[in-house]
């Protein structure tokens, strides 16, 4: 059944996004294309213009990747829509597993997407040589600082930090929206409490743990080496735990607490 | 068919009593086949349990017969249907009377004013 | 077979009030149920304990022998008194979306009850009247074969033809073994197409009883049975 709920997401977000996609990709043509051209006197604004369309459709696409998030999980579960999508016979979690599984979809290509159009509109092959050693140059001194055992390392860690993160901002919101509409008749002003409430936690939790956490290992600290092997596990650790609360509070309030008007 | 239901006695009689009129008017002829229970049913916006219960009645009485395969058929017995009319009709006239003896005519001054409106057409 | 649907001591409280004190209640397959009694008795509180959207505070609550979850949702069709449709969506897409769901959902025969009324598959939900909507909804509900049908207030706000259209609908699609519960307020509509009443009255269950049982020994119709027991 989560294959089926994963196809009705994909059906219901993918008209939202591939026309914006659509609307970068011929944008991107049209600003290289227009930022090649020398244009004289009073064309001249025509590059300035295409930019500026440009930025819009990359800023669009990082906001509609947002809104998607937060408007598809409220609006298909908590209002007139959740009660059709509550009595399917489909557990909770596998609702919540649906639109989490499409939204990192979508904000990871996104995100790959707004990469490849920049270098589409501003890679040249001077630039592209710029962009190599400086890569290059990067890695290696790095990996002088590192060592290549811990560049390995560094590297799986980062990605597998990322994809945590992603999913922690996207639970943050999903546990204040579930929150949120315990409160009869506020339920969207409940769930902003709660988003502000439940980050005010956070922030406060990892900043207790770093003065703790670097009180005890203070010395260790300071060698950049302890990045891949201390400061990177204790997050992706700290991130998994804050991860599965925000999931299983979810869930739970799904299971036990629903309150559909 | 105009099926009209009142609510206050049981809606099965009703049906039986309808359907009967039904085949008295020719709305159902002999030997035709019934519609199912539920299209019934749902045409006379009533519950499908209720017409199977007025069916199961009409087909003990005889005016009515299921065949195992291929639905409900009003019977083609004739004399049955004719015998039915004859009772309706009775029934009619026996209630005409009464009427009549509310608002004060005796059954004689009833009959002498059919008679006179039969003969003369009424004015 | 056990029962459809079984209550036992059901309660359920909300911080404020509570919805249903102590239902005790049992209804069997194959019968048209009527659940009646004015707004804000309990009706809706009921229908939604029946299809897991709310938990009970206490007691149980059964269908088809287990409590409301994934396999009951298998089985009941329910038709809430929102237009739950997404906007967007075309009106081919709720029965596919229905079609993907519910392996008991005919499509066939939702399609023949669209083009019954003469409504185009294509068109979206947001293109269509409030009262097109709930025919949609309605059609999709009962194109299921399920085992019970809850219907919470199908007839409440539509005119007279609309109204013969619903029940005509709901009768000549249900399943044979199948009960349907429908909750409403307005009695005289429906009262021709139910088997068994229940009276509930500020959350709890007053009356059970078969409709022929009360047109016999109250010699009068159950709206006027109705008016009398919920008279202001």
């Amino acid at each position: 059944m989560l294959g089926k709920l994963l196809k009705h997401e994909f059906k219901a977000t993918a008209r939202l996004l591939l026309p914006i996609y659509l609307v970068l990709f011929v944008l991107t043509i049209v600003d290289r294309i227009a930022l090649s051209i020398d244009f004289r006197g009073a064309l001249n604004v025509i590059p300035g213009f295409a930019t500026m369309a440009y930025v819009i459709s990359i800023v669009t696409i990082a906001v509609v990747s947002l809104v998607i998030i937060v408007l598809r999980f409220y609006k298909n579960l908590m209002t007139d829509e959740g009660y059709l999508m509550f009595t399917l016979p489909v557990k909770p979690s596998q609702l919540i597993n649906s639109k989490l599984l499409v939204s990192m979809f979508w904000n990871l290509v996104s995100f790959l997407l707004i990469i490849a159009s920049l270098l589409g509109v501003f890679l040249t092959r001077e630039r592209f040589g710029l962009l190599k050693d400086g890569i290059r140059m990067v890695l290696n001194e790095m990996g002088k600082e590192f060592g290549t055992f811990n560049m390995t390392l560094l590297t799986i860690e980062f990605i597998v930090l990322v994809i945590i993160a992603l999913i922690n901002n996207i639970l943050i919101i999903y546990a204040s929206i579930a929150v949120g509409q315990l409160f009869n008749g506020h339920k969207v002003l409940g769930s902003f409490a709660a988003y502000i409430g439940i980050s005010t936690v956070l922030q406060i939790v990892v900043t207790v743990a770093l003065i703790t956490l670097g009180a005890l290992f203070h010395k260790s600290f300071e060698e950049i080496s302890a990045l891949p092997q201390i400061v990177f596990p204790l997050t992706i650790g700290f991130t998994i735990i804050a991860n599965g609360l925000f999931y299983w509070g979810t869930n739970f309030i799904f299971n036990r607490k629903l309150n559909l008007e | 068919m105009q099926w009209e239901l009142d609510s206050e006695r049981p809606v099965y009689i009703q049906l039986i009593e309808q359907i009967q009129a039904g085949i008295i008017s020719g709305v159902f002829k002999p030997g035709d086949k019934l519609p199912s229970v539920r299209d019934l049913a749902a045409e006379a916006t009533v519950n499908p349990n209720t017409m199977q219960k007025a069916l199961s009645e009409l087909e003990r009485i005889g005016l009515v017969y299921a065949n195992r395969t291929s639905g409900r058929f009003i019977t083609s017995d004739e004399g049955m249907i004719a015998k039915l009319k004859g009772e309706s009709a009775k029934e009619q006239v026996i209630d005409f009377i009464e009427r009549m003896k509310l608002i004060g005519f005796s059954p004689e001054e009833t009959l002498a004013l059919v008679t006179d409106i039969v003969r003369n057409g009424k004015r | 077979m056990s029962a459809i649907l079984e209550c036992k001591s059901l309660t359920k409280k909300f911080t404020t009030l509570t919805a249903l004190s102590n239902v005790n209640l049992t209804l069997e397959r194959g019968r048209i149920i009527g659940l009646l009694g004015p707004n804000g008795s309990g009706k809706t509180t009921m229908i939604k304990l029946i299809n897991g959207l709310l938990v009970p505070t206490s007691g149980t609550i059964l269908v088809d022998g287990k409590a409301p979850g994934t396999d009951t949702k298998k089985i009941v069709s329910y038709l809430p008194e929102k237009t739950y449709l997404p906007d967007w969506m075309k009106i081919s897409d709720t029965i596919e979306f229905f079609h993907d769901f519910y392996p008991d959902f005919d499509s066939k025969r939702a399609n023949e009850m669209l083009d019954r009324l003469h409504l185009d598959a294509s068109r979206r939900m947001k293109t269509l009247s409030k009262g097109t909507k709930e025919k949609v909804q309605l059609i999709l509900v009962m194109s299921r074969n399920a085992d019970l049908y809850c219907l919470d207030e199908p007839i409440g706000g539509v005119d007279p033809a609309a109204r013969d259209y619903i029940l005509n609908t709901i009768i000549s699609n249900y399943n044979e073994n199948a009960t349907v519960l429908i909750s409403t307020h307005l009695i005289a509509d429906i009262e021709k197409v139910l088997d068994e009443v229940v009276f509930i009255k500020d959350g709890t269950v007053t009356l059970h009883s078969s409709v022929e049982d009360i047109r016999t020994k109250e010699g009068k119709s159950v709206d006027t049975l109705f008016r009398e027991v919920f008279k202001c």
